[in-house]
């Protein structure tokens, strides 16, 4: 038992840095590891079985298990200041305290708070304290010093779990092939999971998941794992497993909304887009559907433009879309030089005519570049240089 | 022997792989079939400009060459279309309908009337020379006396030598007057020759030199062509004897001034004296076209065109005849007869890229080229010209 | 990191060879496949369902489906830009054209039962002489003990077009200052159409000494 002590403080005393980094508490992936929901702020420290009879703790140990406590109680105050606070909010806004959830709590709070600052993080806001306060790793080492996770001591125990966990899969997953084999069935080709609408998570939500930080390097290795365990035949074998670190990506052609076209007086159907921006032009364009091809600019014909590739990209649109005679075309424009009118311009026409296409065409106009508003800027000169990236001439002297 | 070396084949990137198909897409394109028009949809062999009528319109006529070269040696056609002739190899006019307009009214003039003042207006390169050409074309085939001005603007804007003249605080062109008086005589040789003309009183050119009464106009002109210095002096005396025999009858006379209102355009690049800028009037050749333009005089037509490209910049507002000829211009001209010509229709823009095609002006026929032409420029022929340079 | 992960899940065709240091996009944007026909191409291939959970940037000014855009033709009008004035690179080029186009149909003219060889589309013969000036090795200068040899190596395929068409630009921009650049740049194009004048002879150049010092190619790997 002294022994046992000294080894602990003498591994205290040579590992300060472990010991100063302890204060991390996880949610949910040392819960798997240890089979227990979500013990987030408590650090319960379960001291070993053996180490029952009270000991001298080192001085060190006392701090970091008074840390701990502290983290503890200051959690909990937190939480019951959140319920608190939160009944009371509700009682303000004459709601029922009991059915006030967190989407009505952020209402209120903008409501009695308006702000005006750009960054959504800056302004006022009321959240609970799980989400306010980073997450931090719960003890990971007990009283005398003996580490919990069988990984501790690669310092990163829960990423190198996971990647554990993965080749596991695998092993798994090759077993069952070989006796699938043996017996002469197949993997079944229309179970095989479709990993083309998917993504792994980001460096940073893994790192948020496992409480730990990860290198650029062993970022790549997990994505190399992944997509290997993916790739073996009975792969949706283990679908829970993967689901856990796949994200859909968005469709992106289902995510804008597509205007509905109106009337106008002569019984046309049109569509204006309002706010087609590019650099530093600023324009409207209205589309009109039984036309027959007339184009107006602020109220001029297409030789508003004398440049011939500015009018090429008016006319880009409505060749990709095979609508060139069949619409009728007004804009207005201000703001900026020819390229940056001709491009709001050729945004417009394409935002406008998405009403009167097919979904097909859509997306093939999506392809083609041309539902993407443009968001480069002029950018800045810098001091010390010639322009933006120009630098002087070097000079050997 | 290079291949030996076992090259290693580079990766082929994005724009090289596309390059590749670029090229062999450039090589392997299926001619697109478009409609072909026949030949006779957008020619036509009525050479007789009298005939012309409205069975021929958006079609191309041929100008046989040394007609054109009577009319057209001294100026006349723009530049570019001068090019297009040369590669062309030949000179094919459209009859387009406000050219047909023009020639019937003055084919159903009545000549025992003052002279009627012709204008034509319209937006840059839509076809106002071509049209006066076309008019001009009509005048020699019907015997009219020629009095063609190709381009005002450039004796106002580009003059090749300037001289102070006989009267008091005015500028003379010799090389200018001199240039015109040749292409005159080029033009109207034939009918001089034929009608033989005399002048009605002597002319004094200074103390030596004098042309009597009774000799031909010709003799005039080629005095004019020889003494240069008095070239701008015979020019009014030239008009104004024109305008006498066209009164009694003797003759027709055609008046085809292109870029009218540079006359009336607030100054010039002419430096006087003190290099100061003149104002038109005070140059000596404005003075004899100005007065052949009046209306006090029979027998005779005048068609004018009034241009933006001849005025200079800050004044290139409209294209409309009454801001382009100001108050004093209007004034002088009013009342005349205004004649709009327009951007190409639809069937002459076809028959025109048909012309194209065929004199294998236009290489590449993708799909849908002519539908993207035709919005590109707007049905404007002068655009059109430009975009299918690089075609 | 997540350009690794794009190229495994999207053509590689699509993402940039070069690192993304000047770009007001994300990483993880594509460009734009603005041809109809490529489209079509892709939509033949498996990669085309990958595209549609990718976001893409937004096209460029020059490029378009108009009857005037060829790929080698813009990246020849970007090369003769200078001070950002591509329109006057566009103009002088289009002028290039069209006295590339008189020169070949007085030509038609001359022999009319030679029309069907000689071409007279500028586009083509822009091509058919930058691929008659293309390289396909050039010299480096590689340093062993203290010698600097001139080696042969290969040439990328891009580099190629790139040499081809400064070569033709260089040589155009070379001659008599009162001839502007359009006619100059019309005949050196025509030459090197037809196999002839100065680019494709500086091509040959840099063959022949490639071949002469064929000998220090191992000096490549050392």
């Amino acid at each position: 038992m002294a022994v046992a002590l000294r080894f602990g403080s003498n591994f205290l005393k040579n590992n300060i840095n472990y010991v100063q980094n302890i204060c991390r508490i996880t949610d949910s992936y040392t819960a798997q590891i240890q089979a227990s929901r979500n013990f987030g702020t408590e650090v319960t420290v379960k001291a070993a079985p053996l180490a029952v009879k009270k000991q001298k703790v080192s001085q060190a140990m006392k701090a970091y298990l008074e840390r701990a406590r502290e983290n503890d109680e200051f959690m909990k105050t937190q939480k019951l200041e959140y319920q608190i606070g939160k009944r009371h909010l509700a009682n303000m806004m004459g709601e029922d305290p009991e059915t006030f959830t967190q989407e009505d709590i952020d209402n209120a709070i903008e409501y009695l708070f308006p702000s005006g600052l750009f960054d959504k993080r800056a302004r006022p806001l009321m959240k609970s304290p799980e989400e306010v306060f980073p997450a931090r790793k719960a003890a990971e080492f007990d009283e005398t010093g003996r580490p919990f996770h069988s990984m501790f001591y690669t310092g990163r125990p829960n990423f190198f779990k996971l990647l554990y966990d993965i080749v596991e899969e695998m092993n798994n997953l090759n077993d069952l092939e070989e006796r699938m084999l043996r017996r002469g069935t197949r993997a079944d080709p229309n179970q095989k999971v479709d990993f083309t609408g998917f993504q792994w998570l980001t460096k940073d939500q893994l790192e948020a998941i496992l409480v730990e930080q990860i290198n650029d390097l062993e970022y790549t290795n997990f994505t190399n794992a992944m997509d290997r365990l993916v790739s073996l035949p009975f792969s949706y074998k283990s679908r829970d497993f993967i689901n856990k670190f796949a994200k859909p990506l968005l469709d992106q052609t289902k995510q804008l909304e597509i205007p509905k076209p109106q009337f106008d007086a002569e019984g046309r159907q049109f569509v204006t887009t309002y706010e087609c921006l590019r650099k530093t032009a600023r324009g409207d364009v209205t589309v009109r559907l039984p036309g027959t091809g007339k184009i107006t600019i602020n109220g001029q014909d297409i030789t508003y433009f004398e440049e011939l590739q500015s009018r090429e990209q008016v006319l880009f649109p409505l060749i990709f879309a095979e609508m060139l005679g069949k619409v009728d075309i007004e804009a207005n424009v201000e703001g900026g030089g020819p390229s940056g009118q001709a491009g709001a311009i050729r945004w417009g026409i394409a935002m406008s005519l998405r009403s009167f296409v097919d979904q097909e065409m859509v997306e093939s106009m999506r392809l083609a570049g041309l539902l993407q508003r443009d968001y480069r800027r002029r950018e800045r000169k810098k001091y010390g240089q010639e322009g933006a990236r120009r630098k002087y001439t070097w000079k050997k002297r | 022997m290079l291949a030996r070396h076992s090259l290693k084949l580079p990766r082929l990137t994005n724009m090289c792989a596309s390059f590749c198909t670029a090229t062999a897409e450039a090589a392997a394109e299926p001619l697109y079939n478009r409609p072909k028009l026949a030949p006779t949809d957008y020619r036509t062999g009525e050479t007789n400009t009298d005939l012309h009528s409205k069975v021929h319109e958006a079609k191309f006529y041929t100008i046989a060459p040394e007609i054109k070269k009577q009319l057209f040696s001294g100026g006349g056609l723009p530049r570019q279309y001068e090019q297009q002739v040369k590669t062309f190899t030949e000179t094919c006019l459209m009859v387009r309908p406000a050219g047909l307009e023009l020639i019937n009214y003055i084919r159903n003039t009545d000549f025992k009337r003052p002279a009627i003042r012709y204008v034509l207006y319209g937006d840059n390169g839509v076809g106002k020379t071509l049209i006066m050409a076309h008019a001009l074309h009509y005048g020699l085939q019907n015997n009219f006396v020629l009095v063609h001005v190709p381009w005002v603007p450039n004796w106002m804007k580009r003059p090749k030598e300037t001289a102070n003249a006989a009267q008091e605080g005015f500028i003379d062109l010799p090389f200018d007057a001199a240039a015109w008086l040749v292409h005159f005589k080029t033009q109207n040789t034939n009918l001089l020759t034929k009608l033989q003309l005399k002048t009605s009183k002597d002319y004094v050119w200074s103390k030596r030199e004098a042309t009597p009464a009774g000799s031909t106009l010709l003799e005039l002109v080629e005095h004019g062509i020889a003494r240069i210095k008095f070239a701008s002096e015979t020019i009014a005396a030239l008009l104004s004897e024109l305008k006498q025999h066209a009164s009694e009858d003797k003759c027709k006379v055609m008046v085809a001034i292109d870029g009218f209102n540079a006359f009336f355009h607030p100054e010039t690049r002419v430096f006087g004296d003190h290099k100061q800028r003149i104002t038109p009037d005070r140059i000596t050749l404005t003075q004899p076209f100005l007065d052949i333009t009046n209306y006090n005089w029979t027998n005779g037509v005048c068609i004018l065109t009034v241009d933006k490209i001849g005025m200079t910049e800050g004044f290139m507002e409209s294209y409309m005849p009454r801001y382009l000829l100001g108050k004093e211009g209007f004034e002088h001209l009013d009342p005349f007869v205004p004649v709009r010509v327009d951007n190409y229709s639809d069937k002459e823009f076809a028959s025109c890229v048909q012309y194209y095609l065929d004199r294998n002006w236009i290489q590449k026929t993708p799909e849908g080229f002519d539908e993207q032409l035709k919005y590109l420029s707007n049905k404007n022929p002068y655009t059109l010209m430009q975009l299918t340079r690089s075609l | 990191m997540l350009r690794s992960l794009c190229s495994r899940l999207v053509p590689h065709s699509l993402v940039c060879a070069f690192t993304r240091g000047m770009s007001a996009y994300p990483p993880h944007y594509i460009e734009a496949i603005f041809s109809k026909k490529k489209q079509l191409n892709l939509k033949e291939t498996d990669e085309y369902i990958k595209l549609s959970h990718m976001p893409i940037k937004a096209a460029k000014n020059d490029e378009s489906e108009s009857i005037f855009y060829n790929e080698l033709v813009n990246k020849m009008v970007n090369y003769i830009t200078k001070g950002g004035n591509k329109k006057l690179a566009r103009e002088l080029l289009t002028k290039s054209f069209e006295c590339m186009k008189r020169v070949q149909i007085e030509r038609m003219n001359l022999n009319p039962d030679a029309k069907d060889t000689i071409i007279a589309d500028p586009e083509q013969l822009l091509i058919k002489a930058i691929e008659n000036s293309r390289p396909l090795l050039q010299l480096t200068a590689i340093k062993r003990g203290g010698v600097k040899y001139q080696v042969p190596i290969p040439v990328t395929e891009k580099r190629s077009y790139f040499l081809a068409m400064k070569w033709i630009l260089e040589a155009a921009r070379e001659k008599e200052r009162k001839v502007h650049l359009p006619e100059k740049l019309a005949w050196e194009v025509l030459d090197a159409a037809y196999n002839q004048g100065r680019v494709v002879k500086k091509k040959n150049d840099l063959h022949r000494q490639c071949e002469a010092n064929r000998a220090y190619a191992h000096y490549r790997w050392s």
